[in-house]
C-alpha cells in the first residue's frame, strides 16, 4: 500500500507538517490537532515525525467498540465518524501516540493520506516525508528495529 | 442441537473468540447463544443512545451477514440454565439442550440490585442492556429530574447521557468520591468540582433507605434524614460477573469464573472470557476481573485461539479505561492507587485541565497511570499504556518526557515498512 515514509535523518523538526495538516483537516494552524507530530530531542538533536503506520493488527480497530475503526480496501485504517462516540479507548490503546482527537467534532482521528494527496509530504521542505508504495520486506524492517533497539539511533 | 464451539454470550469476548477460532479452524460449527433478541451491539455505546446521539441502528456491532460469513448460527433468547460439563451439554431455560465439544462461557456482567426498600414497587432504570436503553431514553422523554443512585462509571455515563437531555440530576453516592474505579481523592475532587459546577446535586457519603412512588413524583429517603424528590429513578449500583449457568458448580468460581492463563476453567473443554472472568492482573498477578471491553477482546482473542487448538497463554489483564465527562476526559491504567512501596511522578494542576499521576513499583517498573484533563492527553496515556505492558522503567521517561524510547521508536520501525529505507544516524 501507499504510507507516508519518514526519512528521519532530514527532519529538522521545522513542524510545517503538522500546520499543513491541521489546516487540511482542522482549518486551523493549531499542531495539537496536527495527525502527524515531530518527536523531538533537541539535546541530541533527533526528531522523529510520527505518524499512524495504519499497524498489521492496529490496536486501535481491536479495542473500538463501537467497530467505527476499520481496515479499508486499501489497507488504510480508518475511523467512521458516523459511528464513533468518541470514548477515546483507541488514544489509550495507541502504542505510538499517534491517535488523535478533534474536540469540535467528537470523534477519533487518523492520518487518512488527505485523499491520496497528503499535504504534510507536499509542505515538507528538506523532503523528510514522501508518499509512495513501500517495500514490506520483513526482514529488513527487523534489523532496522533491532539497529535501534541496540541504541544506535536513540540515546538511552 | 449440537455445535463443535458453543459460545454463551453475544458480546465483546465471543465475538472475539469466533474471530480467532476461524483463524484456526475454518470449518467447525458455531453456536452462539443470546440471552437477548437480535445482533450484537455496543453496549459501551447505550449512553449515547439515550443521549439521542446516537441511532439505535449505529448501535449495532454486527449484522445477520457477518454471523452468516463467519459461519456462524446465531441462537436467540437462548437463556443457559445449566452447564453440564460430563455430558458436554448445556440446558437452556426452555428446555432445549446443545452438545458442544468445545465451550466458551461469556456471560459477561449482571447489574447488582441494591437492598433499597421499596425499590421493587417503584419504576426504575439501569443503564445495561439495549432494553434498560430504551426504557430510560423513553422515560426522560417526559421527565424533568432525575436522580442516580451510584456515582461510578455507570451512574456518571447516565448522568452525562441525562445532562445532555437538559434533565435536573441529583446524584447520591455511597462513597465520600466519584468513580473510585477511574480516579484517585485528588483525582476526584477535581471531578466532583466540574460535578457540581454543572449544576448537579450531588450527595457523596449519602445512602438511599427508602423509595416511595406518590401520583406521578417518586420520593427518595437518604439514610439520617432527607427526602428528594424526582421523576425519573437510575440504579447504577455496580456490575457484577454473571454466573447464573455455573451456580451447579459445574465450574470453579470465586470472584468470577477462575480460569488458567490459557483460558480454561476447571472443567474440561469450557473456557471463560470477557466481564465473567477472574483471571490474573498483569501488574501484580492477583485474581482479578475488569469488567472492560478490551479486557474482554483480547480474552476472547486467547479463548478462541485455544479452544480451536492453539496454545496461547494469555499475559493478565491490565484495567484500563478512558471516558469523557462534564467536558473532562478521564483515563487510568493498571495500579493508578499507590500501595506501600511505589513512588508516583504527579504533573499538572488541581484544576480540571490537566492531572495526571503515574505510578512506579519499587523496582522503577512503571505499573500504573491516571490522567484527568483535556482529549489529546490520552494519546500519552496510550505509550505509558505500553511502556506498562513491556513493564519498562520509568527513568528514560523522566529524562526524555513521554516520547519515543528505544523500544518505542524499534516498535514504530517493526510496523512502519517505510523505515528501513533510511540510515541509522551515526
Amino acid at each position: 500500500m501507499k504510507q507516508i515514509v519518514v526519512h528521519q535523518e532530514k527532519c529538522t523538526a521545522c513542524r510545517e507538517c503538522e500546520m499543513a495538516c491541521s489546516f487540511e483537516h482542522e482549518n486551523a494552524f493549531v499542531p495539537a490537532l496536527s495527525r502527524i507530530r515531530v518527536q523531538d530531542f533537541y539535546d541530541e538533536q533527533f526528531y522523529l515525525p510520527m505518524v499512524c503506520v495504519h499497524c498489521a493488527d492496529a490496536p486501535c480497530a481491536t479495542v473500538c467498540p463501537t467497530v467505527a475503526i476499520t481496515r479499508e480496501p486499501s489497507g488504510q485504517i480508518q475511523v467512521h465518524d458516523d459511528r464513533c462516540i468518541g470514548c477515546k479507548m483507541c488514544l489509550l490503546a495507541c502504542p505510538f501516540g499517534v491517535m488523535g482527537f478533534s474536540p469540535d467534532k467528537g470523534v477519533a482521528h487518523n492520518c487518512d493520506f488527505c485523499e491520496g494527496d497528503p499535504q504534510c509530504v507536499k509542505f515538507c521542505v528538506p523532503q523528510a516525508l514522501t508518499y509512495e508504495e513501500v517495500d514490506t520486506n520483513a526482514t529488513a524492517r527487523q534489523k532496522f528495529a533491532a539497529a535501534i533497539a541496540k541504541g544506535a539511533m536513540l540515546p538511552q | 442441537m449440537k455445535g463443535k464451539y458453543v459460545l454463551i454470550g453475544n458480546s465483546a469476548a465471543s465475538l472475539a473468540a469466533i474471530d480467532w477460532i476461524r483463524k484456526h479452524d475454518r470449518e467447525g460449527s458455531i453456536l452462539l447463544l443470546n440471552r437477548e433478541k437480535g445482533v450484537a451491539y455496543s453496549r459501551v455505546a447505550l449512553p449515547y443512545y439515550v443521549s439521542g446521539e446516537r441511532t439505535l441502528d449505529s448501535l449495532m456491532i454486527r449484522r445477520q451477514p457477518d454471523y452468516a460469513r463467519l459461519g456462524v448460527k446465531l441462537v436467540e433468547k437462548a437463556d443457559v440454565a445449566e452447564i453440564d460439563p460430563k455430558g458436554h451439554a448445556v440446558a437452556l431455560a426452555d428446555g432445549r439442550s446443545i452438545q458442544y465439544e468445545k465451550l466458551l462461557i461469556g456471560t459477561g456482567s449482571e447489574t447488582v440490585v441494591p437492598p433499597i426498600q421499596g425499590l421493587a414497587d417503584v419504576p426504575h432504570h439501569y443503564l445495561w442492556t439495549l432494553e434498560d436503553s430504551i426504557g430510560l431514553k423513553k422515560a426522560t422523554e417526559r421527565a424533568k429530574r432525575a436522580l442516580i443512585i451510584g456515582g461510578g462509571f455507570i451512574g456518571m455515563l447516565a448522568a452525562e447521557a441525562l445532562r445532555k437531555l437538559k434533565t435536573k440530576l441529583t446524584i447520591v453516592e455511597m462513597a465520600e468520591q466519584l468513580m473510585p474505579q477511574l480516579l484517585d481523592a485528588e483525582g476526584g475532587k477535581i471531578f466532583a468540582r466540574a460535578v457540581a459546577g454543572a449544576n448537579v446535586d450531588l450527595r457523596l457519603g449519602s445512602q438511599v433507605e427508602s423509595v416511595a412512588k406518590k401520583g406521578k413524583a417518586i420520593t427518595v429517603r437518604l439514610k439520617g434524614g432527607g427526602a428528594i424528590e424526582t421523576d425519573v429513578l437510575v440504579v447504577a449500583a455496580g456490575v457484577r460477573p454473571n454466573l447464573q449457568c455455573v451456580k451447579n458448580g459445574a465450574v470453579k468460581t470465586k470472584l468470577g469464573v477462575v480460569v488458567d492463563d490459557k483460558l480454561r476453567t476447571s472443567a474440561p473443554d469450557v473456557y471463560a472470557a470477557g466481564d465473567v472472568a477472574e483471571v490474573r492482573d498483569f501488574v501484580d498477578g492477583a485474581p482479578a476481573v475488569h469488567a472492560i471491553w478490551p479486557t474482554a477482546v483480547d480474552e476472547g482473542r486467547v479463548a478462541g485461539a485455544n479452544m480451536a487448538g492453539g496454545e496461547i497463554a494469555y499475559p493478565g489483564s491490565l484495567g484500563m479505561n478512558v471516558v469523557a465527562l462534564f467536558g473532562i476526559t478521564l483515563a487510568e491504567l493498571g495500579r493508578f492507587q499507590e500501595i506501600k512501596g511505589d513512588s508516583v511522578d504527579v504533573s499538572g494542576s488541581s484544576d480540571s485541565s490537566h492531572y495526571r499521576k503515574v505510578v512506579i513499583d519499587s523496582k522503577g517498573t512503571i505499573v500504573g497511570a491516571m490522567f484527568l484533563g483535556e482529549e489529546n492527553g490520552v494519546a500519552e496515556m496510550g505509550v505509558i499504556h505500553h511502556a506498562i505492558k513491556r513493564r519498562e522503567s520509568w527513568k528514560p521517561f523522566v529524562a526524555q518526557g513521554i516520547r519515543p524510547t528505544a523500544s518505542y521508536a524499534a516498535m514504530f520501525a517493526r510496523v512502519n515498512p517505510a523505515l528501513p529505507r533510511t540510515k541509522p544516524a551515526p
